[in-house]
């Protein structure tokens, strides 16, 4: 019988499961969106992406993105480091982090300075959920099994932190090419080993038993 | 360098002329291929026959694929780009196998080389991942018409160049900055060279995903979705890899262009976006009523990376073929080319 912990951290898991969902397919209907207003945009005024209201319309598109993209960081900080840290420490660690994000962004009158700090700080734990991976320290908890697979998972999450930083703050600096292709490496060799990680195990996890969908989800 | 404008003109002119004459039959081969590797996907008494004739379009795709990089070779023989100011050799111009009206034609052929690897379903899947092809065939080679209507976009820049260069002064040196920015920052950049293979191989792997999920819906069975899931893994690592490094061309490539949150840039994140949603979704397939999110997502994602793909032809921004002034591309003779995005 499963225990009432269990039931909890797996109630916990799916709901984050389903925010992280949630999260992308919001930035993917406000990326459709935009299309659609660019769209509109480029034929009702010409030369519309020349002009001022281009501008104007990236900066709505920031200004709407960023609180998404924080919202998914902070999932993603409450999904793998969560027995880490009681789940209330680990809300309040991530509250911290938005306002100390939040703080540098109105003193510096910059989005993107703010953003870039919060990433940073997440990137920070990030590290260290990876290098807890890497050493098999119990702790860090993932949807998927083996440690080359999780160690992939948070190496591929830990790329695109990087690689939001890169967004935000080094667009202009001379570090730019050496943090972006880290960042992409990390993603890419990440995105491999958490896809393909368990063919090189020497202990595989066992494939699921396949099923027949009943009408209600349930098995028959 | 002298360079004899006219000349060269005349030289891609000839090639264009024999690249047709080669074309125009093999294009009416591989529609009647198309037309046939659908009949055999769905008539039952030819049922034994799928898997070669899917491995004989193969072979004429291919084949089709090595007519283009003749072409493509010879045109980088041909396609020079000399500074008018000083007379200097810049370069050749090397125009990847993947742009313009060659696009669809490298989807088709993608595609068809994964069906014929396809192991996995591959009694169900076969006849829908041959429609598939042959629906791609007809639209690479009929309507995109890398034989017979090559580089419209690269020719007509190029004879544009050569017009320039052969009235010479200041047109040419405009034009000599535009063909020059176009030679290094677009046609021979390793950038071109890389991202646009990387993504079709992607969408080659989510088509058959796509149609994995399709028998998943069908049959209501979770081993099509693992079959769905492991394509769109295997299309997932070079799309990703393959978005990724535009980021630091676009900022290269297009600095002072408008191309941040620009409609196919849009499209390409929510692409991406979905497909990543789909593959954490998919963790939680035996929750109850799960598996009809995944299958709505994965239908959805497919949609959306078609319309991503159209999206460069119909909304206008820095990473799109829509709504270029091909008038202003003028022909060196009587002949005219037509024109459209470098």
């Amino acid at each position: 019988m499963p225990r009432v912990e269990d039931i909890h951290q797996r109630t916990w898991d799916f709901g984050l499961t389903v925010l992280t969902v949630a999260l992308l397919a919001s930035l993917g209907i406000q990326s459709f969106v935009g299309t659609l207003w660019v769209w509109v945009s480029e034929r009702t005024y010409p030369a519309w992406s020349q002009g001022t209201g281009y501008a104007a319309y990236v900066e709505v598109m920031n200004l709407i993105a960023a609180p998404q993209v924080i919202a998914l960081v902070v999932v993603m900080g409450l999904c793998v480091p969560k027995r880490l840290f009681s789940r209330s420490m680990l809300l309040g660690v991530s509250l911290g982090m938005i306002v100390v994000g939040v703080v540098v962004g109105l003193v510096t009158d910059s989005l993107g300075r703010g953003l870039a700090v919060y990433l940073g700080l997440a990137a920070v734990i990030q590290v260290a959920v990876v290098l807890m991976t890497v050493a098999g320290v119990r702790g860090p908890s993932y949807l998927t099994e083996g440690r080359l697979t999780k160690t992939g998972s948070g190496l591929l999450h830990l790329g695109f932190l990087i690689f939001g930083i890169v967004i935000v703050a080094l667009q202009r600096s001379s570090l730019m090419l050496p943090v972006f292709w880290t960042s992409a490496m990390l993603v890419t060799v990440g995105t491999a080993l958490s896809f393909y990680a368990n063919r090189l195990a020497v202990h595989r996890a066992a494939p699921q038993t396949e099923i027949l969908f009943a009408e209600d989800g349930e098995r028959p | 360098m002298r360079m004899n404008p006219q000349q060269t003109y005349e030289s891609i002119a000839q090639l264009v002329d024999r690249l047709q004459a080669i074309g125009l039959p093999l294009q009416l081969v591989l529609a009647a291929a198309a037309v046939t590797l659908a009949a055999v996907a769905y008539l039952p008494a030819l049922a034994a026959w799928r898997g070669r004739a899917l491995a004989a379009m193969v072979a004429l795709l291919v084949g089709g694929e090595l007519v283009l990089v003749w072409f493509h070779y010879r045109l980088w023989q041909l396609a020079v780009v000399v500074d008018p100011a000083t007379g200097l050799l810049s370069g050749h111009v090397a125009p990847p196998l993947w742009i313009e009206s060659e696009k669809l034609y490298v989807w088709a052929l993608v595609t068809a080389v994964m069906g014929v690897a396809l192991r996995r379903h591959r009694e169900e899947l076969l006849p829908s991942v041959m429609l598939a092809v042959a629906v791609l065939t007809v639209g690479g080679s009929l309507f995109s018409q890398p034989f017979t209507d090559p580089l419209p976009g690269f020719l007509g820049q190029y004879t544009g160049y050569l017009q320039a260069m052969a009235t010479g002064g200041q047109s040419a040196s405009g034009a000599f900055q535009g063909m020059e920015s176009a030679r290094q920052f677009y046609y021979n950049s390793w950038f071109m060279w890389v991202h646009p293979p990387l993504l079709f191989f992607g969408y080659g792997a989510f088509t058959i995903s796509f149609l994995a999920s399709v028998q998943m819906i069908r049959r209501r069975h979770s081993a099509y979705e693992t079959t769905a899931y492991r394509w769109a893994r295997f299309g997932y690592l070079p799309l990703t890899f393959g978005m990724l490094i535009g980021f630091p061309w676009a900022l290269a490539a297009w600095s002072g262009e408008s191309w941040w949150w620009s409609g196919k840039v849009n499209m390409s994140i929510m692409m991406w976006l979905l497909y990543t949603a789909l593959l954490h979704a998919r963790l939680y397939l035996r929750q109850r009523g799960m598996w009809k999110a995944v299958a709505a997502l994965a239908v959805l994602s497919f949609a959306i990376l078609i319309l991503t793909y159209a999206t460069t032809y119909i909304v206008p921004g820095a990473h799109s073929y829509a709504a270029v002034d091909v008038t202003a591309l003028q022909a060196l003779s009587t002949r005219p080319i037509t024109g459209g995005r470098c």
